[in-house]
């Protein structure tokens, strides 16, 4: 089993590192939202005083200061937008990494592999490791653009909190990228597989604490947000990495990580039943 | 003559997908070093057969045993002992040859020097040590086609199943496969071939079961099936149809029975077509005669006289997507 696992695994792993292009076309929509958004959205210069005297000017910028700490928990936007961002790029890779099972059953590779001895709980893992191991590396990558761009850790950061941050993306990648297998091992048309692809997508990434705070969305927006595992692994993330208070970081804790199992066990259980029917 | 050992071993095997039933009841059994070719046109069920066989369809009667063990009840053992070489082409373009024989071995329990080992084997009976570095997309449609058959057998299967090896390709790649199909029955391995081309058939086989709508409606030696049709036939295309009854009836006089419209042409059966064309040729000189065709024995027209239609027709849907698979590379 193990030995299959890992064949599979690095099977998947070679073939992305043959596609480099696809190496930087995957950077560049993160890259767009932290340049876009990141940037653009300054609001601290938005609220910057132009003709005021000097004694207001300075006042105004401690008060607009004050409001953002309130509201993001940092008064760099930037930085609480790459540190969710750090989340919804792990979980787009995650989606796709599931996705492109689809390409694997059409070109007939996912039925040579049903006709080997490779348990069936074998091929599901390795999907999984293989887009785990890929999310690490772009992860790394794009931590350190955002430390280029302007990204601030919070002072006194430990090894420790940056291996936390690792886990909680982990765990958020394990359940979406078990869960678009399991889909994945149900539709045969590609299509299809993107359509569902959009239609979860952009809902769950905004429906999250990633890119704003929830206590600035609507009620039944907010209802929507604690069913989501993004909200809580933006959250501890963002706790780790630049010290945003959290309301209760062990519930997050708990709460992420019964979900993620949850979404891997329903999701290895779909995918080894679809491969067993037919 | 020596007792034979049997390696498949097929019992009223039956696959339905709703009301349409594609393999319908069939039986046959294959022995120890035989190749054993399914023979019928595309949908005629062998692929689903193939499917079955190799544990990723499940049947929806019937059961077969490969060196005993059944494929419904004992899928894991089943899947040790069969090699498979499907009719997709599903090598990664992205790999080298050689890496994608290695993950096979692999899969198959070897590990380390022993699974390089059996991959180097399995490309160089291939014959494509030469480019087993190279990168998949770089192979051409026959190199393609001897790679799907070299990942089926580096693990050294009791039995290999070729679905279609030389579908899409040109004449001399696939002489190529048929010799080193030759080779792999030299070798002892036993071989379960489908295909829509009778030439593969008789060449390769030394036995053949023609298929058709799911249900074997022959089995035997390619010269078994031969014999089923006496004799030779003899087609005669005739510039319009107007005097084609007049024809038939002519030749029906000297020889009863032996001739038919079909297909817009007429179709003679002659015990001996040397000592009948003189006599048919004076017939047909009042005529205005486009062509006259000899045909000896062969198994198309055993299949022509078993279901009464050439093993080219009822192609079916055409599926792009399918095709472009079956013959990706394969137009360099």
């Amino acid at each position: 089993m193990i030995q299959e696992v890992y064949t599979l695994t690095i099977r998947e792993l070679k073939k992305w590192l043959s596609r480099r292009g696809t190496f930087i076309v995957s950077l560049i929509t993160p890259l767009f939202w932290l340049g876009l958004f990141g940037k653009s959205l300054n609001f601290a210069s938005m609220f910057t005083p132009t003709n005021l005297p000097p004694q207001y000017s300075s006042l105004l910028s401690q008060y607009v200061d004050q409001q953002l700490l309130n509201l993001f928990g940092t008064t760099n936007y930037f930085t609480y937008l790459a540190s969710g961002m750090l989340v919804v790029f792990g979980f787009f890779q995650s989606v796709f990494g599931g996705t492109n099972l689809v390409f694997e059953k059409r070109l007939g590779y996912l039925n040579r592999l049903l006709m080997t001895p490779t348990p069936r709980s074998g091929i599901f893992l390795s999907k999984v490791f293989g887009t785990l191991v890929r999310i690490l590396f772009y992860e790394t990558v794009l931590i350190l653009i955002a430390y280029g761009l302007g990204f601030k850790f919070k002072p006194g950061i430990s090894a420790l909190n940056i291996i936390l941050a690792g886990i909680a993306i982990i765990l958020v990648a394990i359940g979406f990228v078990s869960i678009f297998a399991a889909i994945a091992f149900n539709v045969d048309n590609v299509e299809i597989m993107f359509a569902i692809v959009n239609l979860i997508n952009l809902p769950l990434m905004f429906a999250s604490s990633a890119l704003f705070p929830l206590k600035q969305m609507p009620s039944w927006l907010q209802e929507i947000a604690k069913f989501n595992p993004i909200t809580y692994a933006a959250d501890i993330v963002r706790h780790n990495l630049i010290g945003t208070p959290v309301s209760n970081y062990i519930l997050s804790w708990i709460i992420l990580l019964v979900i993620s199992v949850a979404l891997f066990i329903i999701g290895m259980f779909v995918s080894i039943n679809a491969m067993e029917r037919s | 003559m020596k007792t034979m050992e049997t390696v498949i071993e097929v019992k009223n095997l039956t696959k339905k997908y709703g009301d349409f039933v594609a393999v319908d009841h069939i039986n046959f059994t294959i022995n120890k070093g035989e190749v054993f070719s399914l023979l019928g046109p595309n949908g005629a069920g062998k692929t689903t057969t193939i499917g079955m066989l190799s544990t990723v369809k499940k049947p929806t009667e019937g059961d077969a045993f490969i060196l005993g063990h059944s494929i419904v009840k004992q899928k894991y053992q089943v899947r040790k002992l069969i090699g498979v070489s499907p009719q997709d082409l599903t090598a990664d373009d992205e790999l080298t040859g050689y890496e994608n024989v290695l993950i096979m071995a692999k899969l198959f329990g070897y590990r380390g020097k022993e699974a390089e080992d059996r991959s180097k084997w399995a490309l160089e009976f291939m014959d494509l040590w030469d480019s087993a570095f190279k990168k998949v997309r770089e192979y051409s449609g026959g190199m393609r086609r001897r790679l799907e058959v070299a990942m089926s057998i580096v693990h050294n299967p009791a039995v290999v199943f070729l679905d279609e090896p030389t579908v899409g390709l040109d004449v001399q790649s696939r002489r190529h496969i048929w010799e080193l199909i030759r080779d792999l029955k030299k070798n002892g391995t036993t071989v379960l071939l489908t295909t829509h081309y009778m030439e593969e058939a008789e060449e390769l086989s030394d036995r053949v079961a023609i298929i058709d709508h799911g249900k074997i409606i022959a089995m035997g030696t390619p010269d078994e099936l031969k014999a089923k049709i006496k004799g030779d036939r003899i087609y005669v295309t005739l510039k319009g149809q107007d005097h084609m009854d007049e024809i038939i009836r002519k030749i029906n006089d000297i020889l009863p029975n032996s001739t038919n419209k079909v297909d817009g042409q007429i179709l003679i059966k002659t015990e001996s077509s040397s000592e009948f064309l003189p006599q048919l040729i004076k017939i047909l000189s009042d005529y205005e005669v486009i062509e006259l065709k000899v045909v000896k024995p062969n198994l198309e027209e055993v299949f022509l006289e078993l279901t009464g239609k050439g093993l080219r027709e009822d192609e079916g849907g055409f599926d792009r997507f399918k095709y472009m698979r079956i013959t990706r590379g394969a137009r360099r």
